[in-house]
């Protein structure tokens, strides 16, 4: 075939490479590694009690395991991104129907544990963990900012605008203004998140 | 640009990396002198993280959302196949069989009890009836031999004479649900009859028969209504069909009130038999102070009768176009009991009801 022939021949192609471009959030990237490695992990949770739609959840958080440990410069996998992907899969998997079976009203049965559980990667999970929730922080403060402070931190951090196009769409006389009040709402913004984190 | 904010200009700038060597030193220099300064600076720093981290956090989620439908739409098979690969098959072989038995000894179950819980559920139901009327209601249940079709059941009631031109009463229970109603006088001959009204509260129907040349007797009803409550313990006589004969049967008011102490109706101690629902009950001077309508439960005696009252009520709610002008005069005041029923036994018929 010769698609695949020419993929071989691009120097790119290769995990370290694969995982950087990853990183910066490129499409490609993330689209090739999402289609490498889902199936392997759809056909097993369909075998350990789980549904596709748990797979597809299951499967993002994985990813964004990933694309968080990758933000940092020096990471370098010890083993290929699929293992890597499916060991944390696995693991979260497991926590899930541990959850289930700590629920009100559930039939034990033998589903999905009779391989015992490995806790690969278990400080990666943590880790993951706390960071969404302090993220999830960061959001509830970023809510309670009021207008037109929401707004603009949101147009600037998550709509990529530059400080020219928020002067205009926030009706500033320059840019220089609206960087004057961004920044008088990211004090804001930080008096909020801190005195939350405190709590 | 104020103080408050060259802070937030550093740290964006450290942040993004596009510090020179100078500017690197100078910052250093001032973080190590100004510990208030440093933990500032540090948040301001963790937070401009947080904001991007958290936004390329965003976005990565809703790339792979993306991709996740994308990845749906051409996959939409590879999936579904998985659960019948061939090692499913023989659980899945297996699993329909045993639905396949299951489903067959079900429905072989509920054909083969089918009958037996129709006959029980027959027997609950009249049990119901029972329970709910707590009292029997006198119909006489006869089931037509060879002319008849077998669906076709006929219940006999007694019925008797308001006017002389053919309105008579009975009980509301005898007539209900009737397709058809015929009666039967003194000499034996058939009329049809309809129903003109009926009072299902206190079990009563008014019928005419259905010939303009039908008359009960020679002369007008020769009894009268009683327009009030008879005493308690009054003698009172009663003529039915419970047969194709004539019946006679006395008694007395035991009760003032009826059952469950309806008041519009008497309970007596008097003897009475299935087809004998509508019967007249008249007290010795001949004034109708009731119609039989049920027996009740206790003892053999134990008779409820609808008072007159209930009746003339009903006659009374009725169009006056109807003519159905109630006796006055009651011929049979002088009269013997042998007289009386002499008389009555004109005025008085069998009433069959053919119902499917």
């Amino acid at each position: 075939m010769p698609k695949t022939g020419l993929t071989l021949y691009k120097p790119v192609d290769t995990e370290q490479h694969l995982l950087a471009e990853f990183a910066l959030g490129e499409r490609a990237a993330t689209e090739k590694i999402y289609d490498r490695h889902y199936k392997i992990l759809n056909g097993w949770i369909l075998k350990n009690g789980g549904s596709s739609n748990d797979a597809a959840d299951i499967f993002q958080e994985s990813m964004v395991i990933l694309f968080e440990k990758a933000q940092n410069e020096d990471f370098r996998l010890s083993c290929k991104i699929g293992t890597y992907l499916f060991a944390i899969s696995k693991n979260l998997w497991y926590k899930k129907i541990e959850r289930q079976h700590k629920q009100p009203g559930y039939l034990p049965d033998n589903a999905g544990s009779d391989e015992g559980f490995d806790k690969e990667y278990e400080d990666d999970i943590n880790v993951h963990v706390e960071r969404e929730m302090h993220y999830e922080t960061l959001n509830a403060a970023l809510d309670q900012l009021g207008e037109p402070c929401r707004s603009l931190l949101k147009a600037f951090y998550q709509q990529d605008k530059s400080m020219m196009e928020i002067s205009e769409e926030f009706g500033y006389t320059n840019p220089d203004n609206a960087k004057t009040q961004k920044y008088k709402c990211l004090t804001r913004l930080r008096k909020i998140f801190y005195s939350v984190q405190a709590k | 640009m104020p103080t408050d904010y060259q802070i937030w200009n550093i740290a964006e700038s450290f942040v993004a990396g596009i510090l020179s060597e100078t500017e690197l030193s100078d910052l250093q220099q001032r973080l190590d002198a100004e510990p208030a300064y440093s933990a500032a600076f540090r948040e301001c720093v963790d937070m401009l993280r947080s904001l991007d981290a958290a936004a390329k956090n965003k976005k990565l989620r809703a790339t792979l959302k993306d991709i996740q439908h994308g990845a749906g739409k051409h996959a939409i098979e590879k999936p579904r196949t998985i659960p019948l690969r061939s090692h499913f098959f023989r659980t899945a072989a297996i699993a329909a069989g045993i639905a396949l038995l299951t489903s067959f000894s079900t429905y072989w179950a509920i054909n083969n009890n089918n009958k037996k819980d129709l006959s029980q559920y027959n027997v609950l139901r009249r049990e119901l009836e029972n329970i709910k009327r707590s009292q029997n209601q006198l119909i006489k249940d006869i089931t037509i031999k060879n002319t008849q079709p077998v669906s076709v059941v006929k219940y006999t009631g007694t019925g008797f004479a308001i006017t002389n031109s053919g309105y008579f009463v009975t009980n509301y229970h005898v007539t209900e649900g009737a397709d058809s109603v015929y009666i039967q006088d003194h000499e034996g001959d058939y009329y049809k009859a309809i129903v003109i009204a009926y009072e299902p509260k206190t079990d009563l129907a008014i019928l005419k028969v259905d010939d303009d040349d039908f008359h009960f007797g020679k002369s007008e009803v020769p009894y009268t209504f009683a327009g009030y409550k008879a005493g308690l313990g009054s003698r009172v006589y009663t003529l039915g069909y419970p047969d194709d004969e004539i019946v006679y049967n006395e008694g007395y008011i035991s009760a003032k009130n009826g059952f469950q102490n309806d008041s519009m109706q008497y309970r007596l101690e008097l003897p009475a038999d299935p087809g004998q629902s509508g019967a007249p009950v008249l007290d010795a001077k001949g004034n109708i102070l009731g119609i039989v309508t049920a027996k009740g439960q206790q003892n053999e005696g134990n008779t409820y009768a609808e008072s007159s009252e209930a009746l003339l009520q009903l006659i009374h709610s009725l169009p006056k176009s109807m003519n159905l002008h109630i006796p006055k005069l009651n011929k049979l005041v002088k009269l013997s009991r042998e007289e009386q029923i002499q008389k009555l036994e004109y005025y008085t018929c069998s009433v069959k009801v053919y119902k499917k």
